[in-house]
């Protein structure tokens, strides 16, 4: 009997420790934030998303390098979650350059990717809250090599955290990731997960 | 036969610098994207390129992408050299031409032209698709 108790704990141990947990749990419905999306229409973030797997990245649209390859491992992962069936995953992208990044903007930007907008939204808003936002995220953003050109107007790059992000059904942030250089397969392991 | 050599060499030169795999991002109008491509010097001195002209933007600079921790940015070179016998290239993440504010819409498969500036070799003239 006592043998018996002893190999159905270590079988409940090492079950247990199989189990998969997500590193973060950091829950963001606690603060609301006014935003707007590429039609420029008013969306509540994170109600926006509640109730869906999320998958949330970081970006301006005149970065002309690491931005678009973050986007593009996003579109991958909805593409192979697509293949698999898998068709309720939202994705949003969020600007931390609402000076240029209008709801205009955004839209020429996912037009030009060809995002879906059944399952994409993109969002701006007053900077004051952008940067609110990304704080919540612990995402930075500076502008750098600013000038202003022959007609006045000025230009910049940005230095900024290079990011997607996880949320789940409730939304609570599960997990960050490096956005240029992601692994799909992990990304999409733990969208599996989050699902189950 | 050695007529044959002299005249294919003097009718077909050798290409010093070849461009290959060149491509760019698709974009909107007044926003900016990169070009990307791989340079093979077949010479066996060094040769620099210092600067790219096209039709397609007000500005075209050479700029490489560089990580601080998770942070990433983009910061300008003034030069990439490509050391003799060797080949160097550009690529998502790292070396790039970053075209600034387009004239035009640039659509998936869009073609461009584009002249690259070597000390060396010259102009040399590249035709570029859009891919996402």
């Amino acid at each position: 009997m006592i043998i018996k108790i002893l190999v159905s704990t270590i079988l409940i141990l090492s079950l247990s420790s199989c189990k998969k947990e997500l590193p973060l749990d950091k829950d963001l419905t606690k603060k609301s934030y006014e935003l707007i999306n590429q039609d420029s229409v008013e969306a509540i973030f994170p109600s926006i998303i509640n109730g869906s797997i999320t998958v949330i990245g970081f970006i301006f649209t005149n970065c002309p390098d690491i931005c678009p390859m973050t986007i593009n491992n996003m579109y991958l992962v909805e593409k192979k979650l697509n293949d698999e069936g898998i068709n309720d995953i939202k994705f949003a992208a969020i600007s931390f350059d609402p000076e240029r990044d209008t709801p205009e903007m955004l839209k020429k930007f996912a037009h030009t990717r060809e995002l879906n907008f059944r399952n994409w939204i993109l969002l701006t808003g007053e900077k004051p809250v952008i940067n609110d936002l990304l704080k919540r995220f612990d995402v930075k953003a500076v502008k750098t090599d600013e000038y202003f050109d022959d007609n006045g107007e000025q230009s910049y790059s940005m230095m900024h955290t290079d990011r997607i992000s996880l949320i789940d059904q409730n939304g609570i942030l599960k997990k960050n990731y490096k956005g240029s250089t992601l692994n799909l397969d992990e990304i999409i392991n733990d969208i599996k997960y989050l699902k189950d | 036969m050695i007529i044959l050599l002299i005249l294919s060499l003097l009718f077909f030169p050798e290409e010093k610098i070849s461009i290959k795999d060149a491509w760019m991002r698709p974009a909107s109008e007044k926003m900016t994207t990169a070009l990307y491509f791989t340079i093979e010097n077949k010479t066996g001195t060094a040769d620099t390129l210092y600067k790219i002209v096209s039709g397609i933007s007000e500005r075209i600079e050479m700029h490489e992408t560089y990580s601080e921790g998770d942070m990433s940015g983009m910061r300008k070179v003034e030069m990439i050299v490509i050391e003799g016998k060797s080949s160097f290239e550009l690529k998502p993440g790292s070396h790039h031409v970053m075209i600034m504010k387009l004239k035009a819409n640039i659509s998936d498969r869009d073609t461009e032209e584009f002249i690259l500036h070597f000390k060396q070799a010259g102009e040399i003239r590249i035709t570029v698709k859009a891919k996402k």
